[in-house]
Formats: C-alpha cells, sequence, structure tokens
C-alpha cells in the first residue's frame, strides 16, 4: 500500500484553501508524495488584496512571534509531519542531501529567532526605528516601509532561501509567498508555524499557482522578490521587483597564495550544499598553471559517493534519471573543447530506482574569459581557468560570492569597487558563508525600505 | 414568394421532429435546384456521393468536407437557399475569425433565430435567468454575432439591453504582439464603462468574460453594485477553472446564478451549460439537436474519441437556413453522452488547445 499522499492546501486570507486543481508532487524517484493546491487567479486576487487591506502587527510582536515560529518549526508536527519527516521529505523530493536539508532548516529557524536584529542592520546609522524615539523631536531620519505588501516567487533548489523573506515580516510587511512545485514543503510549513505563532492569515499567504496565475502575484504586490535565470534579471531589472539571478560564485588564487594550503575551502565551496547553490564556486580562477590545481579538484570530488538524498551520508544531489541526463547532455555539448579533469563522459549515475545523481565535473579553460566559465549548473560543476594581473577585474566580474586568497590589498580595494561583485571573502573562507545579519545580495532592507525626516514636539 | 419546405423543416422550437426523417428533408432541401444554396448546389457535384440518397443517418454527415474556410471568400448571396425566395427575411451577416486574414461569413435567417430563441430562452428558465430583466451584454457586436443575438433573446425575454462592445480581434492582436500591458488597458476601458451602466441602470443579468468578471470582482465598488443588482451571470468567450466557479459562488457574487454558454458562429448558436450542475462537475454543454450537434475527435486521426476523453470539438448545423455539417473548431473538450433523444455527443470543460510546458530548465540553479 502507498503511503496516503500529503495535502499541501493553499493558505489563504481565510485560512486553508483545498482546490479542485491539484498538482502532484513526486519524489526523486517518481513516487507521488503530495498534492498541491493550485489557486486560480481570482483567488490570488482576493488573497492579496485581504494582505492590503490588513494592518501589520506592532514590530515587537512581530519579532516574538517570528522566533515563536521558529520554534513551532522545528518542534511541533504540522502537516502531520515531525520535524525530522519534513526533512527526510523534503530531501526525497528536491533530491538535495539530507545533511544540506538539515543546514538549511537550522538555518530558516536562527534566522526566525534573529530576524527582528538581522532586519534592522540594514537601518542606516543616522535613522530611527520609530517616530516616537526622543530623536525625532531634534529632527532624525525614520526607517520606514516602501510598501505594505511583498511577494515572493520562491525558488525551489534548497529551502535556505526562505530565511530571507523573514526579514521583510520582521519589518512589517504583509507577504504572499507563491511556492516552488519542486518544493513546497518549506514554505508551507513556515507559514503554517507562522499563523499558529500568532500571525493572522492575512498578514501571510501561501499561494500556489500555474504560470497565468502568478504574476498577479507580483502585479498585486507594492514589492516582489523573484529568482530565475539571466532573463528574470533581464525582465525585471529597475522594477519593483528584486530579481535575485545566477550566483556565479567564484574563487581567485593570485601568485602570492599557494592554493595546496586552501584546497579544502576551495573544494569544499564547490561541492558543499550538493553544489545546488547560488552560492557554490562556479569558477575558480588560478594565477598560474590551472592544470595542478584542476587535477587536485578532481581527485578530491571523484571520491564523494553516490548515495540516495536521504542517506546520512550523502554530499551530492539527486534528480530524476530524465532531468540528470538533460543537465548532463547540455553540460557535455557546452563543455565541448574544454579540457575535462572529471566528468568529461558525463555525470550521471543511476541509482536504479528512477532517480540519478549527479556527479561533479572539473574542467579546465585556457583563458580567464572563456565562455564556459559563467555557465552555473545546480550541481558540483566547475571550471577551472588560468588568470593573470592583467586580466585583471574582467573575468571576476557578475559574482554573488568572490572568494579571494591573495596578500594583494590593492586587488580587495578594487574588487569592492566592482558593482557586478556583491560580496568579498579574503582568505580562507568558503563561498558558502553566509550569517544572519550579513547582506547576501545587499541587505533585502535596502530594497524594502526608505527614510523620511520627521520633527516633532 | 419562397418555395414550400416540408413542414418537418418548420416546427416549433420545442417540437422535436424525427431525426432520419428531419435529416432526409433537410438534404433535399438543400440540395434541390429549386430551393438549395447555390453555395451548396456548385459543389454537389465534386462532393463523391449524393446526398440526396448517400446521406441516411446522423453519422453519413462526415461524409461532408469541411468547408468553413471558404465561407472567407464565397458571395453570400449564394449561401441562402433559394427557397427563401425573392425577399429573404436576413437578420445580418456575422463573421468568425479575421484576427489575421479574411473572417469567415455567414447568414442569419429570421426562421432559425426564432426557434434559436425559444430553445435557448427555455435554457435560461431552466438556469433561473429572471424573465423581465435588463441585460448588460459586454460582447462583441457587428459583425460578430453574439452582440445582436443577445440582443434579440433580451427582447424576447421582455427586458431591456445595454451593451459594451468589445473587440476580440485587437485584444487576439495584442495578446499575440505579446503587448499584455496594453490588453490590460483594453479590458479596463471595458470595465470602465460597464461601470456607468451598472451605477446608474438597472441591470439584471451581466454576460461578459471571465476576464472582464475579474476585473469587476476586483473593483470593491462594482462587485457591490453587481451584487445589490444583478441575479444573474452569464459567462462567455473562454474557460474558467471550477474554483474560480466556486469562488463566485460562494464568496465574490454568492446571490446571482453563474451559468455559461458555448457555441460558434459557424452553427449559427450557441447552448448554455446543462443546469444543476455544481462545482465539481464538469462545465458540460448539450446543443440543440437535431439543428446543432457536437462530436469530439482525434486531432491527428480524425476518429471520434471515447467518452470521457479529450479532444477537438467538431460542430454541425442543419437547419432550413444552413448546412454547415464538419465544421472543425479550435477548441479542446471532453467527449460525453448527449442527452436521451439527442443527435451527437455533449462536449463538457472546453478549454483552448492544450499546451505543454515541456521547458527543461537547465542553467542555473533555480
Amino acid at each position: 500500500m502507498a503511503a496516503p499522499l500529503i495535502e499541501l492546501d493553499a493558505l489563504g486570507p481565510n485560512g486553508p484553501f483545498r482546490a479542485r486543481k491539484r498538482l502532484t508532487v513526486t519524489d526523486v524517484t517518481g513516487v507521488p508524495v503530495a498534492e498541491l493546491s493550485l489557486v486560480p487567479k481570482l483567488f490570488v486576487t482576493r488573497a492579496m488584496k485581504a494582505l492590503r487591506d490588513a494592518e501589520s502587527l506592532p514590530a515587537a510582536e512581530r519579532i516574538a512571534k517570528l522566533a515563536a515560529a521558529g520554534r513551532i518549526f522545528a518542534e511541533e508536527v504540522i502537516d502531520g509531519l515531525t520535524f525530522e519527516q519534513y526533512e527526510t521529505t523534503v530531501a526525497r523530493v528536491s533530491g538535495v542531501p539530507l545533511s544540506v536539508v538539515r543546514d538549511a532548516t537550522a538555518a530558516i529557524v536562527d534566522s526566525a529567532e534573529k530576524s527582528g536584529w538581522a532586519a534592522y542592520q540594514a537601518q542606516p546609522a543616522g535613522a530611527v526605528s520609530d517616530w516616537r524615539d526622543r530623536a525625532t523631536l531634534d529632527g532624525s531620519a525614520v526607517w520606514t516601509r516602501k510598501g505594505s505588501v511583498f511577494a515572493v516567487h520562491a525558488a525551489g533548489n534548497h529551502p535556505g532561501p526562505h530565511s530571507l523573506w523573514l526579514e521583510a515580516l520582521a519589518l512589517g510587511y504583509r507577504i504572499a509567498v507563491r511556492p516552488s512545485r519542486r518544493e513546497p514543503f518549506t514554505p508551507h510549513r513556515l507559514i503554517t508555524a507562522l499563523r499558529a505563532a500568532g500571525f493572522g492569515a492575512d498578514q501571510v499567504v501561501l499561494l500556489p499557482t500555474d504560470h497565468d496565475a502568478a504574476d498577479e502575484v507580483l502585479a498585486q504586490a507594492d514589492l516582489g522578490l523573484v529568482y530565475g535565470g539571466d532573463d528574470v534579471v533581464k525582465k525585471y531589472a529597475g522594477s519593483n521587483v528584486l530579481p535575485q539571478g545566477p550566483g556565479r560564485s567564484k574563487i581567485l588564487v593570485t601568485a602570492d597564495t599557494d592554493w595546496r594550503d586552501h584546497l579544502d575551502t576551495i573544494v569544499d565551496s564547490i561541492s558543499h550544499q550538493g553544489g545546488v547553490a547560488c552560492i557554490n564556486a562556479t569558477t575558480v580562477l588560478v594565477d598560474g598553471d590551472p592544470g595542478p590545481l584542476a587535477e587536485a579538484i578532481a581527485e578530491r570530488l571523484a571520491a564523494i559517493p553516490s548515495l540516495p538524498p536521504e542517506d546520512e551520508k550523502a554530499v551530492l544531489a539527486v534528480q530524476p534519471t530524465e532531468s540528470a541526463r538533460a543537465i548532463e547532455r547540455y553540460l557535455l555539448a557546452r563543455a565541448a573543447g574544454t579540457n575535462a579533469w572529471l566528468g568529461g563522459d558525463g555525470v550521471v549515475e543511476e541509482l536504479g530506482d528512477g532517480s540519478a545523481v549527479l556527479r561533479p565535473a572539473v574542467h579546465q579553460l585556457d583563458r580567464p574569459d572563456a565562455e564556459q566559465a559563467g555557465i552555473e549548473l545546480s550541481f558540483p560543476c566547475v571550471w577551472v581557468a588560468p588568470w593573470t594581473p592583467e586580466a585583471g577585474i574582467g573575468p571576476l566580474r557578475h559574482s554573488l560570492v568572490l572568494t579571494v586568497l591573495t596578500e594583494d590589498d590593492r586587488l580587495v580595494d578594487r574588487l569592492l569597487d566592482e558593482p557586478t561583485i556583491s560580496n568579498v571573502y579574503r582568505g580562507d573562507h568558503p563561498t558558502y558563508w553566509i550569517r544572519p545579519g550579513v547582506p547576501h545580495d545587499g541587505y533585502l532592507g535596502e530594497f524594502l525600505m526608505r527614510t523620511k525626516t520627521v520633527i516633532r514636539d | 414568394m419562397s418555395t414550400a419546405a416540408d413542414p418537418v423543416l418548420d416546427l416549433p422550437f420545442d417540437v422535436q421532429p424525427d431525426p432520419e426523417e428531419y435529416l432526409s428533408a433537410a438534404m433535399r432541401w438543400h440540395f434541390s435546384p429549386e430551393t438549395g444554396a447555390p453555395f451548396w448546389l456548385d459543389r454537389a457535384d465534386s462532393l463523391g456521393f449524393d446526398p440526396l440518397t448517400d446521406i441516411r443517418s446522423w453519422d453519413d454527415l462526415t461524409r461532408f468536407p469541411n468547408l468553413a474556410n471558404e465561407l472567407r471568400f464565397a458571395r453570400v448571396e449564394d449561401l441562402i437557399p433559394r427557397g427563401y425566395g425573392d425577399r429573404p427575411d436576413v437578420v445580418g451577416i456575422y463573421e468568425s475569425g479575421g484576427t489575421t486574414g479574411a473572417p469567415k461569413r455567414i447568414v442569419l435567417m429570421r426562421d432559425w433565430l426564432d426557434k434559436l430563441l425559444g430553445w435557448s430562452s427555455a435554457q435560461l428558465d431552466g438556469h433561473g435567468v429572471p424573465l423581465g430583466a435588463n441585460w448588460l451584454i459586454v460582447a462583441p457586436n457587428g459583425p460578430h454575432m453574439v452582440g445582436d443575438v443577445i440582443k434579440q433573446q433580451t427582447k424576447y425575454r421582455g427586458g431591456l439591453s445595454f451593451t459594451v462592445d468589445l473587440d476580440p480581434r485587437w485584444v487576439k492582436k495584442l495578446i499575440g504582439d505579446g503587448k499584455a500591458a496594453e490588453a490590460g488597458a483594453y479590458a479596463e476601458h471595458i470595465v470602465d464603462q460597464v461601470a456607468f451602466a451598472l451605477e446608474t441602470q438597472d441591470i439584471g443579468v451581466l454576460m461578459c468574460t471571465p476576464p472582464v468578471l475579474e476585473r469587476i470582482a476586483r473593483r470593491d465598488d462594482l462587485a457591490k453594485l453587481v451584487n445589490e443588482k444583478v441575479r444573474a451571470i452569464n459567462w462567455v468567450g473562454t474557460q474558467m477553472d471550477p474554483d474560480t466557479r466556486h469562488l463566485y459562488r460562494t464568496e465574490v457574487f454568492p446571490d446571482a446564478v453563474l451559468y455559461s454558454g458555448y457555441g460558434s458562429t459557424m452553427i449559427l448558436g450557441n447552448a448554455s451549460e446543462r443546469h444543476g450542475l455544481t462545482d465539481d462537475d464538469p462545465c458540460i454543454y448539450d446543443p440543440y439537436s437535431p439543428y446543432m450537434s457536437f462530436g469530439v475527435v482525434d486531432p491527428k486521426t480524425g476518429g471520434t474519441v471515447e467518452y470521457g476523453a479529450r479532444g477537438q470539438v467538431v460542430m454541425h448545423h442543419v437547419s432550413k437556413s444552413l448546412l454547415m455539417p464538419n465544421n472543425l473548431e479550435r477548441d479542446y473538450g471532453t467527449r460525453l453522452p448527449g442527452l436521451p433523444g439527442q443527435i451527437g455527443d455533449s462536449v463538457a470543460d472546453i478549454a483552448p488547445v492544450q499546451e505543454f510546458d515541456n521547458e527543461t530548465v537547465i542553467e542555473g540553479v533555480y
């Protein structure tokens, strides 16, 4: 007997809503796991209006309830699942290794507890958070919301990004989340926990939709957040929707530094989190012969075992065989002409149950600006290229994270000055390093908030 | 002077003819040189069969070619059966298609309209649509048929018609060109006009498309007016999913009868959805048999699909005023058995051609 399917209802302004139109969510082997209710556009329109008509909770209340929600998320049975069962389900469905899921869910809990503090890290030093602050008696900037309703088209690659929009909730936004069909469990559990902690159904909603109604979620919000590729970035650049595009994170090793002292950090940056995150290194640039470094990376990555995602020791991400094969075909076509140290004959290892592991790939490029250097795939796939000071900043542009292993302070200055590099980690720090309170791609608060001058008697 | 027709072609709307007798009388009418339309008489020799002797059952209608495309170029005078005489009572010339390229033209005769109105009005009674109500018809007017027919229907039922014109060709062009914002602005322009009528007049029935209805629902002031005044909402033109129907019936417009219509200019009429359906039932349409009849075919083979399966909708019209068999529509629907005594199938859950989303996102982590 197959286990009964988990029912993931939409979480609307009048409570859970079970739609007639439901999408079957399967695990990586194709076995149905859940049914996700898909709401029509009219439901979205009405839910967004309910958010708009609602009033936000006072700041102290929001922050206390966020912390409580984090505890409920981690400790209580939600949708019939314990926390451990939920984590295993996410691993089975998304193919993200269980240990990575656990790190990510722990980070969500951590963010929920700290969001009151973390969200306000973006507040300008000259501003206060409440006009009642005594500072306004003499005139002061007050940090205020740019709007009241925030929409998120969530990503499904990894549960981690769901910690980000909690900051918007901490800042007093009412929020609509359109979950990814690939992994709707995390936002469903999180929003259910937020409601159990005391956020009203008109404060935060979950709106699973098909494409038709997805635009309506963004259109009816004041501000939005979407995840996607270059096309999404291009579509929303400069609008009231903040695109989260490709990470294309990189590592640079200059001639004054020996990569052998940092091999753990370099390899970890590539394969940690199964390589599914935007903060995994896509490109490694080295001043000198890239061959030995590529060889060393390949040797380390080749030793990682192929395991199902729910295995405690799993490190690599798993996909349905068909999509894994499609990614493999794409890689093999694009990698033509490069020097493969690992994965040159293919990266798919079938597990025999309809799913397949995407094993690491290491390719050496002959120049830092080779077109392959920007190809970011959702598994440990790295391009190792030569770099010289003469090549300059060009090949390092468009990086979410750049780890630079160098003694050159002037170079670090120039990297920080480069607008298309979001984060600069100097020294032995992996590209995936992140903590609540530091910006991921700028503070979300920079996008959500503005200052206004208030003076009063 | 019109030529006398077999009385079975002129029965009152609610008297069911014997189907085979009716079919054979219709063939005699359309393929006799004295009574048939030049359009068919000119083509009789190239059919490869003799309609008078070879069309014996309704299934035989599929032997006719689909000549709908020829209506883009035919002289409309040639479409009128000669049996109507020198002064045929033509209600109007209407068009179908025409977003890109030439439209198809068809002639609506008075005797057919009268029959259709009698039948469709009885359907509205079944839905509980009030008699004597004024209608606000947010639908295409000329050269399209729907606006004119609904105006006539309103008059037949004792109400007054208010209209807001809608140009579907322009909307389709905008959408086809990717100009979603302009299409949205046009829809808002329509709703602005709806607002004036709703605010100032006694509107009892609202007819519009699902996108317009969504925009009306979005505006609190208009939704309130609809709830105060409108007793029935007739949606047409595109599909509406069951969850949306449920929301309208339970939350948005709970006091109004919500029902849909589906038809085609090419068969000179439409059918209201079967009354008594719940939100969990498929949205079923039963045609005005035997004059209008439906089939559902596999688009690749042309063969009829099984009951319960989806396929492309084929429509036939056989009346004294028009013979138009095998008109292949662009819509897809589910094939269901017809009501007892009905010729052909009923169709449900009409939707445009399924577009499959097989786009596999490869590059990137999202």
